[in-house]
């Protein structure tokens, strides 16, 4: 109990509440900003934790990290620009909100939404970080396969009535994710002969693209149209009939968050899109997702939260970075001087306390802040549409060509951008596409290693109890939606019948 | 409209047949099974090819004389607007390691404004070129310290 304690008083020094606020602030603002997500924030952002006390780079990256979260889902929700994979879920709901005028709503419950989730993970990260690194180490090849067959099938289970095409975007996605060198067997494959495509292409440029330059184009062709939407921007905070729906989906997704965040190279993109799925599957209205409903943005937004700190346990833990900003965090505790592993916990206690109390102040700090600039980031909806636009495919270039320094990615964007309008007018789910490409290389790796190591598929499949219990998860994520889909239509026939 | 809507299974085909063709020609892997990095592009071909064809298919049943989307998209004037910002923005992707960040994103952040907002509103135009420009380039190369060309 005094290690906790200790914890605190540390946490609460004025240099290390002042590094959190830095953090938390600096990381909204680069979360915001298209295609600069966690990872990036915190790599842009380490010079800054040079000459520190390691437990003080410490909280400022962690501020950083879920600041950057927070922020990510400021864009998806105000200009249907996710900064990243784990923001893509934010608009779903998001998104539609801001359209029926409720952008202050959507911002401030998102944000209640984070701080519960990060709440509940923190508590999660107290009790079960040491049984929950043991969990993860069960997870080998096989597991990761079909854990990725699982994430995938419930995606496109997601696109109801569209399955073939929700199908089809998964396979295009999975077909991207091969462009580049094959890890196992460094062959080149589909590069063109394009030097910067070696590596592969890069998914935050995709989503940047099908989402950012796919709505602008979308709305410039309707730019000259008369407008139809009320331009009303609504009230800022959230109401109480809001809250008493959101609460349940909120507790429900942020263990969910919590444990995928856990697994090394799940993620806040698995976790935020399980729990939206998991929301919708549990809804009595699954047809009123997407349309701006508001138990369909806390969910997601819960979940990434919590997978944030889910993520940091087997950072810490294992020294296996649970995320790509963890991966960032990772290398950069290491050159402070962190050595995280098995033993961080028993050497350093009062490092590890102290995050955990910084956290819990941290994301206080970040619901207080986030709530505040709702009305500052609410202006942007003030913005004609003909300058908002343009600066917003500004934002897009800029933010894709900080992460390779290429102008190739300038024209991947703009191939994601045609053909993510294209998909969107013809009724294309693209969030499978989207996911696919984003585990479509792990999951080719850990098939590869499965197949040296088990021979067949049925040898995946049967290799532990865990994949038995997700393979049996994945068919039922696939049959189930479709016998419902059966069972309703026969009760359509069956009705004009019986009243004959 | 049906001949539009029918484009994307028909590229998403002709994409995957190309990609078939494409997995054939690589070459065998040194170490290991050397098709190894050929099976899982062949699953994926396979997939966008039947759900494709699928696809493909169904259009025919599919409503698409409900869709005001695509009737919107494939008016002379969406699709020329269209036409011209992408054409701006490859122009930029051309112009901008060859004249610098900085002058690029003038002349490509300018462009677009004037093309969308008309030359009657020159003073907005400008200021928002002006302002957005640099005020990105100063983020962006100064306080972030981001190497711009």
């Amino acid at each position: 109990m005094s290690i906790i304690l200790d914890g605190l008083i540390t946490a609460l020094q004025p240099i290390n509440l002042l590094l959190l606020l830095l953090g938390a602030l600096l990381g909204t603002i680069v979360g915001i900003l298209p295609g600069l997500g966690p990872a990036t924030g915190i790599a842009v952002l380490i010079p800054l934790t040079f000459g520190m006390e390691p437990v003080s780079a410490l909280i400022l990256m962690a501020a950083i990290y879920y600041g950057a979260l927070f922020g990510g889902s400021r864009s998806s929700i105000l200009i249907n620009t996710p900064g990243d994979g784990s923001s893509v879920a934010a608009t779903f709901d998001g998104y539609p909100m801001t359209k029926n005028g409720q952008a202050g709503q959507a911002m401030s419950i998102a944000a209640i939404a984070s701080l519960f989730g990060g709440i509940m993970a923190i508590f999660g990260f107290i009790f079960l970080a040491i049984p929950l690194a043991d969990f993860a180490l069960n997870f080998g090849p096989a597991e990761f396969v079909l854990l990725f067959l699982f994430a995938l099938s419930i995606v496109v289970t997601l696109s109801v009535g569209n399955t073939i095409k929700g199908f089809l975007s998964m396979f295009v996605g999975l077909g991207i994710a091969t462009i580049g060198v094959d890890l196992q067997s460094e062959v080149q494959r589909f590069t063109l002969g394009i030097p910067e495509l070696i590596e592969g292409i890069d998914f935050i440029v995709v989503i940047i693209g099908i989402y950012a330059i796919g709505e602008v184009l979308y709305n410039l062709f309707n730019i000259s149209q008369p407008k139809t939407t009320d331009h009303n921007i609504g009230r800022k905070l959230f109401t109480k009939e809001q809250w008493k729906r959101s609460l349940g989906p909120i507790v429900r997704s942020g263990p969910i968050g919590f444990i995928l965040g856990a697994l090394p190279g799940s993620g806040g993109t698995i976790s935020s899109l399980f729990a939206y799925s998991a929301q919708r599957s549990l809804s009595k209205k699954p047809e009123e997702y997407g349309k701006g409903k508001v138990e369909g943005l806390v969910a997601p937004e819960s979940a990434n939260s919590a997978s944030a700190v889910g993520a940091l346990i087997p950072t810490l833990t294992m020294a296996i970075p649970g995320s790509g900003a963890t991966a960032v965090m990772l290398g950069a505790l290491i050159m402070i001087g962190v050595t995280p592993g098995p033993l961080l916990f028993e050497d350093s206690p009062d490092l590890v306390w102290t995050l955990i109390n910084s956290m819990f102040i941290g994301n206080i700090i970040l619901v207080t802040l986030n709530i505040a600039l709702v009305g500052v980031l609410m202006k942007v909806l003030h913005t004609p549409p003909k300058v908002l636009y343009p600066v917003i495919l500004l934002l897009s270039f800029i933010g894709v060509y900080t992460l390779g320094y290429s102008t190739i990615d300038f024209y991947i964007l703009l191939i994601a951008g045609a053909v993510g309008l294209l998909m969107r007018v013809m009724n294309y789910p693209v969030v499978p596409l989207i996911l696919a490409l984003i585990v479509g290389g792990d999951l080719e790796q850990e098939f590869q290693r499965s197949m040296v190591i088990y021979d067949n598929a049925f040898g995946i499949l049967f290799a532990s109890p865990i994949t038995i219990v997700l393979g049996i998860l994945t068919l039922l994520s696939i049959v189930l939606p479709l016998i419902s889909k059966w069972l309703k239509r026969r009760n359509r026939k069956k009705q004009p019948s019986q009243s004959m | 409209m049906r001949a539009v809507r029918l484009s994307l299974p028909i590229l998403f085909i002709t994409i995957s047949l190309i990609y078939l063709i494409m997995i054939f020609q690589l070459p065998p892997a040194l170490l290991g099974d050397p098709y190894a990095p050929r099976y899982f592009p062949m699953i994926v071909a396979a997939g966008i090819l039947v759900f494709a064809v699928i696809d493909l298919i169904n259009v025919r049943t599919e409503n698409v004389e409900d869709n005001e989307d695509l009737a919107a998209l494939i008016k002379k004037d969406s699709l020329k607007v269209i036409g011209v910002i992408l054409a701006f923005c490859v122009g930029y992707a051309l112009i901008f390691e060859w004249v610098g960040f900085l002058a690029a994103t003038l002349l490509f952040l300018g462009a677009l404004m004037f093309y969308l907002n008309g030359y009657r509103r020159w003073v907005l135009n400008l200021t928002v070129t002006l302002i957005f420009s640099f005020s990105s380039w100063y983020i962006f190369s100064q306080l972030l310290e981001i190497s711009l060309p």
